[in-house]
């Protein structure tokens, strides 16, 4: 009889690990206790990177910000303020406080989607229905203000498309109220329900050093007391004229994310009625030259799930030479395999789904250079034939 | 209550009307700024094509009938558009719009998602292949 003890692996994914989205992982157990864990990302790989080098600059910006159905606005700031910089290009200020707006409108609408994800992975599922539910208003409002309630188009190569009126600040007055006094209601569901404190305090805690070590940014560092925070460190549209109040936590653990994300409702609301009453007035767009000059630049948001970082590099034509994309998930997904080591697998999944990941934007082919490949450049049929040859093994 | 703050919320939500629409028996008015289906007005096109340069998704085709009088026809793929309303930013000359009127347009077949726009003979000349197309451009 063999009697050293086998390793048990768990394998969770590719299919939905915990969210609607795909992405593998193994984690060996000893009993219900992690011993290691490892992550596989890829499966939703679509080549949106290299799709830029085939459009245009103004075809690009409605391709970029379909990298996420949540966070599709603040991609295509990002994008619009890096084209923008290397065109020597400003847009006018009340484009700036627009875009401002929106983005602000959309942190609300992925936070309260992450709050329902979150609450159905620790099986509270009422909280997950009604946070879904007054997801509704701030949709409704995105929907009156640019006509999509995802994938908005607001933006526009220097400026933005649609502007505010009084009726349209009224219903968003109108719908703030609503939402503020419905976070108030949540801030003190997640921090005394017994039943889902259960589930989130004290699991997954994440020290200083380990947001340090592992990079970790967006409100995952924030709930470890670190501030990172491009609003605040490296203000880009209008938040150097309207600032935002930084929200951190010093906890740590699942509860804290909870909080961090919930407080920060309150400052776009906040912000938002601030902006709105202070609008500046004016032009809604710039004038944007077709072709840029050869040049690289890069543009640095804060998307709801952390820093979104893009590279821009043009050719003097009207389209781009080369646009790199890195989404706040990949740096947090680290965290992950780290914290779950340790901890339950029962808690595997909200620890998971407290780093709010978001695959599909995440997934980008990297080519690691290394004297067994030889070429460093691939051409399509040598890609092709190592794919079939990695399945093949 | 403390501990079960949503348990008053799930009581009371069970003596009211669900929070969802019975679409579609139950309609709820279509917002102002939503974008629909493409429309075109021939008279004032030029043909300069600023809106199929920049259409993310290939989804315009201007055929030219006759250049000199300013005669062409708009061919729409519906399927294609992804609604993002640059074309009508794009038009100096006001010829397309994306009302908030025709949106739900599901359809068993293909056929309805090819539109021909234009002067109604243009069209037929289109249709009838007497005008031939230019090459379409590959994204």
């Amino acid at each position: 009889m063999n009697t050293v003890p086998e390793r048990f692996v768990v394998p969770i994914g590719p299919q939905h690990p915990a969210l609607k989205e795909p992405g593998h992982f193994e984690f060996t157990v000893d009993g219900e206790q992690v011993t290691a864990a490892s992550v596989r990302l890829g499966y939703a790989h679509r080549g949106i990177e290299k799709a830029t080098e085939g459009r245009n600059w103004v075809q690009n910006l409605y391709l970029l910000e379909r990298i996420c159905g949540i966070c599709s606005h603040i991609h295509a700031t990002a994008y619009c303020l890096g084209v923008e910089k290397l065109a020597g290009v400003t847009a006018p200020p009340r484009a700036q406080a627009i875009r401002v707006v929106v983005a602000e409108l959309e942190r609300i609408h992925s936070h309260l989607l992450w709050l329902g994800v979150a609450a159905h992975e620790a099986g509270f599922d009422t909280l997950f229905m009604y946070s879904w539910r007054d997801r509704e208003t701030v949709m409704d409002i995105l929907e009156a203000l640019t006509g999509n309630r995802v994938n908005y188009s607001a933006n526009l190569l220097g400026g933005v498309k649609f502007d505010m009126t009084p009726e349209l600040q009224d219903m968003i007055l109108k719908g703030l109220e609503f939402l503020e006094q419905r976070t108030h209601d949540y801030v003190a569901v997640v921090t005394t329900d017994a039943t889902l404190l259960q589930r989130t305090r004290g699991v997954g805690v994440t020290s200083r050093e380990q947001v340090e070590e592992l990079g970790l940014i967006g409100p995952t560092a924030r709930a470890s007391g670190a501030l990172r925070d491009l609003r605040v460190e490296s203000p880009y549209a209008a938040y150097a004229d309207f600032p935002i109040v930084p929200v951190t936590a010093t906890e740590g653990d699942l509860e804290a994310r909870f909080v961090v994300r919930l407080k920060e409702l309150f400052e776009s609301y906040r912000l938002i009625r601030l902006i709105l009453e202070k609008l500046p007035e004016g032009e809604l767009q710039a004038r944007m030259p077709r072709k840029i000059k050869p040049a690289e630049t890069i543009s640095r948001v804060e998307a709801p799930r952390g820093e979104l970082f893009y590279f821009i590099k043009s050719n003097g034509t009207d389209q781009p030479e080369r646009i790199k994309v890195r989404t706040p998930t990949l740096c947090n997904l680290a965290s992950v395999c780290i914290l779950a080591v340790g901890s339950q697998l029962a808690d595997v999944p909200m620890i998971l789904a407290g780093v709010d990941p978001c695959f599909s934007c995440n997934d980008r082919a990297v080519s690691i250079h290394s004297t067994k490949l030889g070429e460093k450049q691939w051409t399509w049929a040598q890609l092709r034939q190592y794919g079939i040859d990695y399945y093949r093994r | 209550m403390k501990g079960h703050l949503l348990l008053q919320d799930a009581i009371r939500s069970l003596f009211r009307r669900a929070a969802t629409h019975r679409y579609p028996a139950e309609r709820t008015a279509t917002p102002e700024r939503l974008r629909g289906k493409l429309t075109y007005n021939p008279e004032g096109c030029t043909g300069c094509c600023l809106c199929t340069k920049e259409c993310p998704a290939n989804a315009i085709e201007i055929i030219t009938v006759d250049k000199a009088n300013k005669q062409f026809v708009m061919r729409y793929h519906a399927d294609r558009c992804i609604y993002c309303g640059q074309c009508v930013k794009n038009c100096r000359f006001g010829c397309l719009e994306m009302p908030n009127e025709t949106w739900e347009l599901a359809s068993l077949t293909k056929t309805p998602f090819t539109v021909n726009y234009g002067e109604d003979a243009d069209v037929e000349r289109v249709l009838a292949g007497l005008v031939t197309p230019e090459p379409e451009s590959t994204p």
